[in-house]
């Protein structure tokens, strides 16, 4: 039913452009210049009235539509057979399988009656809607060629429309934020009817052992998230010290020294470091780097944990890599060329003037680079649950078993508990938590760029 | 800035050689970090690789066996009616378990006959069914069919359980029977160690005891006479793992040898990985279900984002209005890229599934998912690649009359597509790769069914790998590393396609 | 661009509705899903039916979605590595999912396991809870935080091997057996504590209930392959998972023996073996009738082929129920009898 409509919009849309853009012309006639618009814009101002017309007209009409369809279906019985959810669903099926041909036995005669008023009700409805979509639609072409003037403000009036289009897609991020809190704050708030929040905040030991049957008191269980935080930033830290300097150099490199024969090659090959699944690079970390630091940290004489913070973090850094190298390349070599040979002119090196003339002029592009890997590596979940563990160890030793946020709400949201445990719920609680705390290091990071950006040309 | 060109002046020439020495020893250490770099990442990339070739090659292979079936009238279409769905529903187990037992006439005991049956897959059939309902004019004849070995089997002729080595037999040997066990005489002393196998006359015996040319030895196979062998009539078959350490056991690998030997059994191209869907057998077990998932879903996400993404960047950074507002926007989408991917999980299940009701474990729901996950990477992306465009390609637009769309649209969006394809890629990868927003929406889900369409269940590629990799099954394993292959073609796919839109359009001033 | 975004979410709109399921969906524990799954390929391929869909989301989050409601939206049976509790059956009850139908479908052995490169291992519960445990007593009785490195400490007759036990986490519910199988019978070994147990029986609980966290025990997560492969790395560490995985990594791993029975499939499923749990499947039984094949799936899943001794699934390293109670179980399911929530924890 939809396939139909949308046909039919996207043909009254291209027509409305072609009429208006047509008619423009003709107003304009030989008087060249008089039009305040130019005629492409006059199309756009009606396809986009046409458009969103008929959008309306689909967004109102077709819930109501199925609606209808499915109480005619469903009027063939008894109300009492379909009174309950469960039973409309069953009911329905039948139907439309009866419809498709795809029945299995022989139909009762109710259920035949149904299928016939079902299909008669969608067949009615099928017309209506799209009849009504195409008089809608032609009569705002006809009104909007009535209106074609060469006064016409067309273009203003439809980048007007553009820019709300373009707010609200903005919105979207915004929309996702607030959709992110809801879903989150009602269970935390739960949580923290059950564990303080001071404690939650403050606590130095995580160790959620809290009581299996509600029978049994167990081990009440630690909430502290202190130890926590600092696995997630040491590990952030280190993936950082490995992505940094890696990704900024290959950055460089790509952007100022490579031929472009060799950095089309080299940037898309770093760039599959980033859409590697986590699942697989967790394996690597877990399986053959940290067997690998553990053997040189023994035969150096350290005590190194099977499952170390260290080899999780430089897996992850080597992850993160390509968010800092190919968003800088790209801001780099957007840097204007007419800056590099001032430099040159001066007698600078290349090396000196990329120190000192274009990684200043890249750097609000490189300071966003860095915290998109940076939030990148916070967030990240797999990496760390294979091969840094689960102990919550209150550590900076990159050499120990750390764990990270992101795995603890992972952990605990896909347990066996019960799902109003504190266990579980904390989950949600870290959810807030790790929000707020990148929120608050985002706002930072903003802060610094604003205060350091130069606006060059 | 530039004060070395300055500083440099008025020093004496001697110096001023040193400095460019200097300077120029800085500058090729400047180019060396950038290499080391790329070079220290491409080792990495290396290894990873070789990491996983190595693991996941064998899933693109499988061992079948070539069998002469008889394909009966009365099994498989006794009314002869010719119809593919009656064909379909009959008997095509029978006809190949008669063909192997053939193979093996000697197995004769319930037990035995289980145990060697046990050696197909719980599969085997479906090729021949395949096949026959493709050409019904074959029943009634004989047939050569491909039967599937199950994955034990599988793993043992790849070499999986345990080394084999044989040994010709020198000199002639002699078994007699001593009770329960046989004992095994020899004229010459060859090295017979307590778990060799010695074959002779179709039969097998494992050495218990070796005492000195005569050996203590229990039956493994029958052998069809007690007759003395003489060399090169005999050997001797050596595993390098013992019995109870592999799950293949002795009797087992002695029938997957004749079948070696014999060259019935062969390795081929499991095609079946690519065209079928999953299954908890793992011989039988294939990626098309995920791979369509994942197509699907990216499909979705693509289409919301990319424009969405692109549109938001360009309102944030040429329209809006440079407040509080703004700012709080833009730390918010920074923010987003940092919650953690299972987050966004939640608000699937809580907004698209609970609130619209839309179905659970579709392609569609998931690539709503993974579209909000991604929307702030490719905003962020978007933004940067804007921002770099140098203003005065704005502002001469603006000089000649353009408006200020016009000038964004025409001018400064063609020049940042590379950026933002950059991001788009970025982020499409990173879809590709995600597994923990899917649990909640079900799509970390067991699904046999190939998806055919939007809101058919579905899974995608690495939560097929994710729960592969979970799996007791050994073969399992190296499924998991076939199926990351895979998942990295598609990637090196899309990088491929980035390389041509990057050449197209990337400028520099 | 936008038309984009309003075209696709209004086709799903309008696409997601009123459309009844005909697919059986499941949900539940990552420990039964491998079991589950296999039935559910087999029914789907005798049946002619569509073949189930399964889920896996964990014990808990499955049965927060079983018990949300009764309809096409919400799944039909949900697997559970413990029986369900008395608090989700209220919770079932009052979103009205009042008929619950429960199969008990075999027992998961609980193993301890090392390298095979590593020393063989034989403990007592006992010794595992000394080892283990956060507090232990000491000469005199008083509780003490786990002074033991190695597990020579613990016992003369343990190898000399740092104690290094990679388990699952706190979340899982193979935890919880362990803890329950292992631990608070391996605390009732020793005097002090069993005199404990009789004075305060909370105190003993946490006693017995929390595992030391200074390292010597290592969260591991829930995949157990790679616990596997962990221990194969690492010849001194000591794993703790499920016996399937065991059974197919044999030539890696060997299991150790506690209490004197080694982990094998027969000693499971005697009973000899102590340490292991039962499994379940739960099904709704309002869904009869209007998702088709419930009562189907239900049969496949307690056929002798399926459950029986030598069915498929003890090929995939389930151990079964005992002949008398797989033939209550058997009859119970396929008359689709309810449970009652007074028998519930």
């Amino acid at each position: 039913m939809s396939g139909t409509y949308f046909a039919l919009m996207a043909v009254l849309v291209v027509a409305a452009f072609i009429l208006g853009a047509q008619r423009a012309r003709g107003v304009r006639g030989d008087r060249a210049g008089m039009l305040h618009s130019l005629p492409a814009y006059h199309g756009l101002y009606i396809a986009a009235a046409v458009l969103t017309a008929m959008m309306a007209i689909f967004v109102v009409g077709a819930p109501l539509a199925s609606h209808y369809v499915v109480s005619q279906g469903l009027g063939a019985f008894d109300p009492s057979e379909v009174a309950e959810q469960l039973h409309r669903d069953a009911a329905l099926r039948d139907i439309q399988n009866l419809i498709a041909g795809i029945y299995q036995g022989e139909p009762s005669d109710k259920l035949k009656a149904a299928a016939a008023a079902y299909s008669s009700a969608s067949s009615l409805v099928f017309w209506g809607l799209n009849i009504l979509g195409v008089l809608a639609g032609a009569a705002v072409i006809f009104w909007g060629l009535g209106r074609i003037t060469p006064e016409l403000r067309a273009r203003n009036q439809f980048e007007r429309f553009v820019k709300y289009v373009l707010l609200a897609c903005s919105g979207v991020a915004v929309l996702t934020t607030i959709g992110i809190v809801l879903s989150v704050v009602f269970e935390a708030m739960h949580f923290f009817s059950k564990v303080s929040p001071i404690d939650f905040l403050f606590g130095l030991q995580w160790s959620p052992q809290t009581a299996m049957r509600a029978d049994q008191v167990g081990s009440s269980g630690a909430f502290g998230i202190v130890p926590l935080i600092a696995g997630t930033l040491l590990i952030t830290v280190i993936a950082m010290l490995v992505a940094g300097p890696l990704g900024l150099f290959s950055a460089i490199y790509m952007a100022e020294y490579a031929t472009p024969r060799i950095r089309s090659v080299v940037k898309p090959i770093l760039e599959i470091l980033a859409g590697i699944p986590t699942v697989v690079l967790g394996f690597f970390a877990a399986l053959t780097v940290a067997p690998l630091i553990r053997g040189w940290g023994q035969s150096l004489g350290l005590d190194v944990a099977s499952e170390s913070a260290l080899a999780a973090g430089l897996v992850m850094g080597m992850m993160i890599i390509p968010f800092v190298s190919s968003l800088s390349d790209d801001v780099i070599n957007a840097v204007p060329q007419s800056l590099r040979d001032g430099s040159y002119a001066m007698g600078a090196t290349k090396s000196e003037t990329i120190k000192k003339v274009v990684l200043p002029a890249a750097l609000p592009g490189i300071v966003s680079a860095f915290m998109l890997a940076i939030s990148r590596a916070v967030g990240e979940t797999m990496i760390v649950v294979m091969a840094a563990g689960l102990a919550a160890n209150l550590t900076f030793n990159p050499l120990a078993a750390v764990t990270t946020v992101t795995v603890q709400i992972k952990t605990l949201l896909v347990g066996d508990q019960e799902f109003d445990s504190a266990k579980t719920l904390s989950a949600f609680a870290l959810g807030l938590v790790l929000f707020f705390f990148t929120l608050a290091l985002n706002y930072i990071a903003l802060k610094i760029v604003q205060k350091y950006r130069e606006q060059y040309d | 800035m530039t004060d070395t060109a300055i500083s440099a002046a008025p020093r004496r020439a001697s110096d001023n050689s040193a400095l460019v020495a200097k300077r120029y020893r800085s500058e090729r250490r400047f180019k060396l970090y950038g290499i080391a770099a790329i070079a220290v990442t491409a080792v990495f990339l290396v290894l990873l690789f070789a990491d996983i070739l190595v693991k996941g090659l064998p899933a693109f292979f499988e061992h079948r066996m070539t069998l002469p079936v008889s394909v009966s009238q009365e099994a498989i279409d006794p009314q002869n009616s010719k119809d593919p769905k009656v064909i379909r529903t009959g008997d095509f187990d029978g006809p190949i378990r008669e063909a192997f037992r053939a193979m093996f006439p000697d197995v004769t005991s319930r037990g035995d006959r289980k145990k060697l049956l046990g050696l197909l897959s719980s599969g085997a059939a479906d090729d021949f069914r395949a096949m026959v309902v493709n050409n019904p004019s074959l029943i009634g004849t004989d047939a050569k069919v491909p039967v599937l070995l199950s994955d034990d089997a599988d793993q043992y002729l790849k070499g999986r359980q345990t080394g084999v080595e044989k040994i010709q037999g020198q000199g002639t040997i002699a078994a007699s029977a001593d009770g329960e066990k046989f004992k095994l005489m020899t004229d010459k002393t060859p090295v017979l160690t307590a778990g060799d196998i010695v074959r002779l006359n179709g039969g097998a015996f494992r050495v218990v005891s070796a005492d000195n040319g005569a050996y203590v030895a229990e039956q493994v196979l029958a052998p069809k006479s007690l007759d003395p062998a003489n060399a090169g009539a005999w050997d001797i078959v050596r595993f390098t793992v013992t019995e109870h350490n592999r799950r293949i056991d002795d009797q087992e690998a002695l029938w997957l040898e004749q079948l070696k030997e014999k060259g019935v059994a062969e390795n081929g191209v499991a095609w079946r990985f690519f065209s079928s869907g999953d299954s908890r057998e793992p011989e039988l077990a294939g990626i098309r279900g995920a791979l369509t998932g994942s197509i699907l879903t990216l499909l979705v996400t693509l289409f919301l984002c990319l424009p969405i993404g692109v549109a938001a960047a360009i309102y944030l950074e040429e329209f809006a209005p440079k407040n509080r507002l703004t700012q709080l926007i833009e730390v918010n989408i920074n923010n987003l890229a940092a919650v953690p991917s299972i987050v966004f999980g939640l608000l699937g299940l809580a907004m698209f599934l609970n609130f619209f009701g839309l179905p659970r474990s579709a392609p569609l729901v998931g690539g709503l998912v993974l579209a909000l996950l991604v929307l702030p990477t490719i905003i962020i992306a978007s933004r940067a690649a804007l921002r770099a465009v140098p203003p005065s390609i704005k502002e001469a637009a603006l000089g000649v009359g353009a408006s200020h769309q016009q000038a964004i649209f025409h001018h400064v969006l063609p020049l940042a597509m590379p950026g933002i394809m950059t991001g788009t890629i970025i982020g499409m990868a990173h879809a590709l790769g995600e597994t923990a927003p899917l649990l909640m929406i079900g799509m970390v889900a067991f699904i046999v069914d190939v998806p055919g369409g939007f809101t058919d269940a579905a899974t995608a590629l690495p939560i097929q790998i994710y729960l592969w990799s979970d799996l007791p099954e050994i073969a399992f394993q190296s499924k998991t590393a076939g199926a990351i292959i895979v998942l990295l073609v598609f990637l090196f796919v899309m990088n491929a396609a980035a390389i041509l839109l990057r050449k197209r359009f990337e400028r520099r001033w | 661009m936008k038309r984009f975004l309003l075209a696709a979410s209004l086709l799903a709109l309008t696409a997601g509705m009123a459309e009844a399921r005909d697919q059986i969906r499941i949900v539940g524990s990552s420990t039964v899903y491998p079991f589950t799954t296999a039935v559910a390929e087999q029914f789907g391929k005798t049946s002619g039916m569509k073949t189930p869909v399964v889920e896996s989301t964990g014990t808990g989050g499955g049965m927060k979605l079983f018990c949300a409601g009764i309809g096409a939206d919400h799944p039909d049976f949900t697997n559970a590595s413990r029986q369900i509790k008395k608090s989700e059956f209220e919770d079932c009850a009052k979103n009205g999912v009042t008929d619950i139908v429960e199969i008990k479908v075999g027992f998961d052995g609980l193993t301890v396991a090392n390298s095979k490169a590593g020393p063989d291992l034989a403990f007592t519960k006992t010794q595992l809870f000394l080892g283990l445990a956060k507090e232990v007593p000491d000469k005199d009785g008083k509780l003490i935080a786990n002074p033991y490195k190695t597990w020579k400490d613990v016992d003369p007759s343990l190898p000399d091997e740092k104690i290094e036990v990679l388990g699952p986490p706190p979340t899982s519910g193979t935890r919880d057996s362990f803890v329950e199988l292992v631990m608070d019978k391996g605390a009732e070994g020793i005097d002090s504590l069993k005199a404990l147990k009789k004075s305060d029986a909370k105190a003993f609980e946490k006693v017995w209930k929390s595992i030391r966290e200074d390292g010597a025990y290592i969260d591991a997560g829930e995949n157990d392959n790679l616990i596997v492969q962990k221990l194969e790395a690492n010849p001194q560490a000591v794993g703790i998972f499920g016996y399937s995985f065991l059974e197919e990594n044999q030539s890696k791993i060997k299991g150790a023996n506690i209490d004197g029975k080694s982990p094998t499939y027969e000693t499971i499923a005697s009973g000899e073996y102590k340490v292991s749990r039962p499994l379940f499947v739960y099904g709704k039984k309002q869904h009869v009738g209007t998702i088709p094949g419930m009562v189907e799936f239900v049969k496949e899943y307690v056929s002798d082929k399926a459950l029986g001794e030598d069915g498929y699934l003890a090929n995939k390293g389930l151990v079964p129920l005992p002949g008398d109670e797989f033939k209550k179980t058997k009859a119970a399911a396929e008359a689709m009898e309810t449970i009652k929530g007074d028998q519930l924890m």
